[in-house]
C-alpha cells in the first residue's frame, strides 16, 4: 500500500515537470512566434533574412540535437543553464519557429482588401492589426496551432534523454525497479488525457473563432 | 457656382515600367455625378485609387474641398493627409466587407474608433444607414450570410457611416450576378438624387446615360473624351470612344 502511494507519489512529480515543460514553452514560444512573423513579412531586408535563417535551422534540424546542443555543447562554451532552463530554452526556440511559420502563412491568407477598406475608413495601422487582421488570423491559424500543441505534449518525453525527472523517465524508472508495467499505462493515459483536453478546448475556440463563417 | 469638390491636376503613375496615368486632369464640383468608362486596363481604378492615396502618385497635384493632398508628387503630412481624405468614401468592387464583424459592427468600427462617437450615436447612424439601403433587418448578419449584392449596399452603408463629401466607386456592381445588380445600383440612384458627389468606375452603361451628370472617358492613362451623357452617348467624337461604345452596346 505504501509502495502504491510512493509510485503515485512519483509519477504526479514527473507530470508536474511535463507539464511545466508544456505550460512554459507554449507561453513563450506563441507570442515569439508572432514576432518571428512579423519579422519575416517585415520591410527590413536584414531582419527579413535572419528570421528565415532562424526558421530554416529550426525546422531543418532534429528537435532531439537541439536539446542536446543547448544541455551539452553550451557549457562548454561557458554558458551553464540550471538544467530546466535548458530544456526551456531548445523547446521555445523550436516551437517558436513553427509557430512563426503558421503566423506568417495566416497573416499572408488576408486578402489586401481588408487592409485597404480599414484604410480608406481612416482606421489606424495598428488598430487595423488589431481589431481587423488578428481575429481573422486567429481563425486561420487555430487548426494548424492545436496540432502543434499537441505535438508538443509529446515531444516533452524528449526531455527524457536530459535526464530529468519528467513523466516518462519516472515511469521508466519504476517500471525497472518494481518490474511492474501500470506506470506506463498511467503515463500513457496522462498523455492522452492532456491531449483530449487540449483537443476539447481548441475545438470551442474554433467554434468561437468561427462563427462567422457562412 | 458651384463649388469644386475634388481637383486633379496633371497626374502620373507608373507600376515600374508601366506608365498608367500619362497626365490625367479632372475637375469634380459639389453634387455632380462623374461616370468613368473605359476599357480593362485604361487606368481607370489606379485613377480612383491615387485620389484617396491607396496608390502614390509620381508627379501632379490633387485639391479635395479646396485642400492641398499633394503637391507637383509631394504629399502633404500624415496627418493633415488624413484629415482631408476622411472627406472621401470607397466602395470597392470585392467588398471588402470585415468577414468577422456583424453588419451593424463593420458601420460602427471606423465612426467610433477614427471620430470618437459613443456607441449610441454610431449605432444610431448605421441603423438609419441599413434601413436607407434596405437592409434594416439584417444588423446581427454576418457578411457570409449575405447575397454579394446585400453585402455590397452594406459596404455603401458602411463607407457612408462616415459621413464624406465625395465617394468613389470601383465597379461597384461587376463581382455580382447580373440578376443583383439593380439593387445596388437602385441604391446608388438613390444617392444620386441626394446630390452625393460620386466618381463613379462602371461598365453599367445606362446607370452612366441616366443616373451621371458627367461622363469622362479614359483609354491608355488618358482621358480621351469628356461630356454630359446625352451627348456623350448620341454623339461621341472620339473613334477610340465610338469603337468601345459600340462594344458595350
Ligand atoms: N498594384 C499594381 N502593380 C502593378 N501594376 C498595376 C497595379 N495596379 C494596376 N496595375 C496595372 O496598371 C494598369 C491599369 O490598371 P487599372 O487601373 O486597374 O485599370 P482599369 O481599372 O481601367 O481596368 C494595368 O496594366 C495593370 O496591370
Ligand atoms: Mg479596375
Amino acid at each position: 500500500m505504501e509502495k502504491l502511494f510512493d509510485m503515485a507519489l512519483l509519477i504526479m512529480q514527473g507530470a508536474a515537470v511535463t507539464l511545466e515543460i508544456f505550460v512554459i514553452t507554449l507561453a513563450l514560444s506563441l507570442p515569439l512566434g508572432g514576432l518571428a512573423a512579423l519579422g519575416r513579412l517585415s520591410s527590413i531586408r536584414p531582419l527579413r533574412y535572419l528570421m528565415e535563417f532562424y526558421v530554416w535551422i529550426m525546422r531543418g534540424t532534429p528537435l532531439m540535437l537541439q536539446l542536446l546542443f543547448v544541455y551539452f555543447a553550451l557549457p562548454m562554451v561557458g554558458l551553464m543553464l540550471p538544467d530546466i532552463a535548458a530544456a526551456l530554452l531548445a523547446f521555445t526556440l523550436n516551437y517558436a519557429a513553427y509557430f512563426a511559420e503558421i503566423f506568417r502563412a495566416g497573416i499572408q491568407a488576408i486578402p489586401r482588401g481588408q487592409f485597404e477598406a480599414a484604410r480608406v475608413l481612416g482606421l489606424p495601422h495598428w488598430h487595423t492589426i488589431k481589431r481587423i487582421v488578428f481575429p481573422q488570423v486567429l481563425r486561420i491559424v487555430l487548426p494548424p496551432i492545436s496540432n502543434e500543441t499537441i505535438n508538443l505534449v509529446k515531444d516533452t518525453s524528449l526531455i527524457y534523454i536530459l535526464a530529468m525527472n519528467d513523466l516518462l523517465r519516472v515511469a521508466r524508472t519504476i517500471v525497472q525497479r518494481e518490474f511492474d508495467m501500470t506506470p506506463f499505462i498511467i503515463a500513457g493515459a496522462f498523455y492522452l488525457a492532456m491531449t483530449a483536453v487540449l483537443t476539447w478546448g481548441f475545438k470551442r475556440l474554433e467554434a468561437y473563432y468561427g462563427k462567422y463563417d457562412a | 457656382m458651384a463649388s469644386t469638390m475634388l481637383e486633379l491636376t496633371n497626374i502620373h503613375k507608373a507600376f515600374g515600367d508601366n506608365q498608367v496615368l500619362r497626365g490625367i486632369d479632372l475637375v469634380v464640383d459639389k453634387g455632380e455625378v462623374l461616370a468613368v468608362l473605359g476599357p480593362s486596363g485604361s487606368g481607370k481604378s489606379t485613377m480612383l485609387r491615387c485620389i484617396n492615396h491607396l496608390e502614390t502618385i509620381d508627379k501632379g497635384t490633387i485639391d479635395i474641398k479646396g485642400r492641398r493632398l499633394v503637391e507637383d508628387g509631394v504629399y502633404v503630412d500624415e496627418k493633415t493627409q488624413h484629415e482631408i481624405l476622411a472627406a472621401t468614401g470607397m466602395v470597392f468592387q470585392q467588398f471588402n466587407l470585415f468577414p468577422h464583424m456583424t453588419v451593424l459592427e463593420n458601420l460602427i468600427e471606423a465612426p467610433t474608433y477614427v471620430k470618437g462617437l459613443s456607441r449610441d450615436e454610431a449605432v444610431a447612424i448605421a441603423v438609419d444607414l441599413l434601413k436607407k439601403v434596405g437592409l434594416a433587418d439584417r444588423q446581427d448578419s454576418y457578411p457570409a450570410r449575405l447575397s454579394g449584392g446585400q453585402q455590397q449596399r452594406v459596404a455603401i452603408a458602411r463607407a457612408l457611416a462616415m459621413q464624406p463629401d465625395i465617394m468613389l466607386f470601383d465597379e461597384p456592381t461587376s463581382a455580382l450576378d447580373p440578376e443583383l445588380t439593380g439593387e445596388v445600383l437602385k441604391t446608388m440612384r438613390e444617392l444620386a438624387e441626394e446630390h452625393m458627389t460620386m466618381v463613379v468606375v462602371t461598365h453599367e452603361m445606362a446607370f452612366a446615360r441616366e443616373a451621371s451628370s458627367r461622363v469622362i472617358f479614359m483609354a491608355g492613362g488618358v482621358i480621351v473624351e469628356e461630356n454630359e451623357p446625352q451627348e456623350f452617348f448620341n454623339n461621341p467624337k472620339e473613334e477610340r470612344t465610338r469603337a468601345f461604345l459600340r462594344n458595350m452596346l
